[in-house]
């Protein structure tokens, strides 16, 4: 798929860097303060208000999961990790903290624009695919609810086909998804339920 | 008595874009021999010139040769944005420093790199907003086959998008080449309300040659109604390309001659020439009375009292300048706007809308 890449407005964000004082440090906060970051510097913890920044950049030679506000996997931001060795070990801790770009050290004068870009929109990708899975996990879930709501359907005498139809056409009637449509039927079907009860 | 600094030049003597080059190379000249002449200033300049003849290969190779064989660690040169993104990691590996004097497609900010020019919020921004006030927002985008053509086209596109307009056609051609009858086809079927030029050297002359002609069959493609834009257009390619097919044209910068508002007071053939030598200027001062200066860090030698004058923003190496518009009219460029002066922004951090006054065309 071929994306025509939006290119985020960097002026004012905010860009937190966890890592102990290095030249890295100065080499990548010149670049980020050149492109219009406002950027502050941690070590050895980032500390709850960590969760407004718009960017975390991370040692990942020094770094550990206890130095997050959050649990491995789920900043509520991009994050780049700032590679020095390459060690597995240290590549698969990154990953599992949950790096969306990477910088190799020494930082020089250039790679945090790619970085930010790259990891904006590896982040916002993961967050769609993470958000469009847990959508289709639920109604896969609820598929013995479509089943029962058309076999309720069907006992008014309708063949299978029109009560797919029907269920389908009370779900846009409703303005609800058609599992959730299917759920009011089954319930209204059962003793002492409403029928075709809705709201 | 003078302390007499090396200063490195890398301008192509020949080659497609060598009439920029000479304009700037001409004004880096001026600027040395009044600054050695100049008895109110402790330095004096030696150029070590190289010249990469228009061959984008030679330029890291003849940065570091400079670099390398002499004691210059400034470096005044490249007129296009591939030569400068090639002599960076030369300049990384070997201490020195770029001031780099002709207008850019934005997105960079070297530690290594001083940017004089004008970037997209000093140039193409403010350009399109007025273009689309006076004729539409329809455009066609071309340009030659390198970054300057391909980010500025991006940007565009963006702006033109967002701002309810229609790209109509986008197209590029090698540097060097000719062939523009393909452009001229397109621009002549999808009848835009403007064109965007990043052509460059004998491509650019070529395209208005035969956009002219074009012109000449079709009254909408006249300046009035259909005009060329450029943001790297000035007088020392005025010549090559003809009085008649330059007529008309479209440009933006921070200075044309006659305008007023020149860097540093001075005849000039060109704004491009003026501009590399109000950057040699710029250099002179940050190093007069600091013995020792020259072999500094930019971000050391752009600390300094004088640099408050000078404009040059340590964080992002670009200078504030005016914005003019100017159309070419009997054969000069005539301002048709003037705003400003602007600090560059090349990320454009402050954003990229662009405030355009509503287009107001009479109906047919």
């Amino acid at each position: 798929m071929r994306r025509r890449l939006r290119i985020p407005n960097l002026g004012g964000a905010r860009a937190m860097i966890l890592h102990r004082p290095h030249p890295v440090v100065q080499a990548l906060s010149r670049q980020l303060e050149a492109i219009g970051l406002e950027v502050e510097c941690h070590w050895p913890d980032l500390p709850g208000a960590a969760i407004g920044a718009d960017y975390i950049f991370f040692d990942a030679d020094l770094g550990h999961d206890e130095q997050f506000p959050w649990e491995p996997g789920t900043a509520p931001m991009p994050m780049v990790a700032l590679v020095g060795s390459e060690a597995p070990g240290r590549i698969e801790w990154l990953i599992n903290i949950g790096a969306d770009a990477q910088i190799l050290k020494p930082v020089g004068d250039s790679g945090a624009y790619s970085a930010l870009l790259i990891a904006r929109s590896a982040f916002e990708a993961r967050n769609a695919l993470a958000a469009e899975i847990a959508d289709l996990k639920g109604r896969l879930d609820k598929r013995q609810v479509v089943v029962q709501a058309v076999a309720v359907l069907a006992a008014r005498g309708k063949s299978e086909d029109e009560a797919y139809a029907m269920l389908r056409q009370l779900a846009m009637a409703w303005r609800v998804s058609f599992e959730i449509a299917a759920e009011r039927i089954v319930a209204g079907a059962r003793p002492g339920g409403a029928e075709g009860a809705h709201g | 008595m003078k302390r007499r600094i090396d200063l490195g030049l890398l301008y192509s003597r020949s080659g497609s874009y060598s009439l920029i080059s000479e304009a700037c190379r001409t004004g880096a000249m001026t600027a040395i021999a009044e600054i050695n002449a100049d008895p109110a200033l402790d330095i004096a300049f030696v150029p070590v010139e190289r010249d990469p003849q228009g061959n984008i290969d030679l330029y890291a190779p003849l940065c570091e040769e400079i670099l390398r064989d002499s004691a210059a660690r400034h470096v005044v040169g490249c007129v296009t944005s591939w030569s400068r993104k090639e002599v960076i990691p030369a300049l990384e590996r070997c201490g020195g420093s770029l001031w780099y004097t002709v207008p850019y497609e934005g997105f960079e900010a070297s530690d290594r790199v001083v940017y004089t020019h004008a970037c997209p919020n000093q140039h193409l921004l403010p350009l399109l907003a007025w273009t689309f006030g006076a004729y539409g927002r329809r455009g066609y985008l071309t340009g030659s086959n390198y970054i300057w053509g391909w980010e500025m086209s991006r940007l565009a596109r963006e702006v033109m998008v967002a701002a309810g307009g229609e790209v109509l056609g986008e197209r590029y051609l090698p540097i060097g080449s000719t062939e523009v009858g393909r452009m001229i086809e397109e621009i002549e079927v999808t009848r835009p309300d403007f064109v965007l030029n990043q052509l460059i050297g004998p491509s650019q002359y070529a395209f208005l040659a035969a956009f002219r002609d074009l012109g000449r069959r079709d009254p909408h493609f006249r300046p009035e109604t259909c005009p060329i834009l450029s943001c790297n257009l000035t007088e020392c390619e005025l010549p090559a390309i003809g009085p008649d097919a330059a007529e008309g044209l479209v440009a933006a910068g921070p200075w044309f001659r006659g305008a007023g508002g020149w860097p540093h007071p001075g005849s000039f053939g060109s704004s491009h020439e003026a501009a590399s030598h109000a950057t040699v200027w710029r250099l002179a001062r940050l190093l007069h009375g600091r013995a020792g200066a020259e072999a500094l860090p930019l971000a050391q030698l752009l600390d300094s009292p004088v640099n408050a004058e000078l404009g040059i923003d340590p964080k992002t190496h670009h200078v504030s300048l005016p914005v003019l518009i100017a159309q070419v009219r009997d054969g000069a460029f005539c301002v048709v706007k003037r705003e400003g002066p602007l600090a560059g922004d090349p990320y454009l951090a402050r954003g990229r809308d662009i405030a355009a006054a509503p287009h107001l065309r009479a109906v047919k």
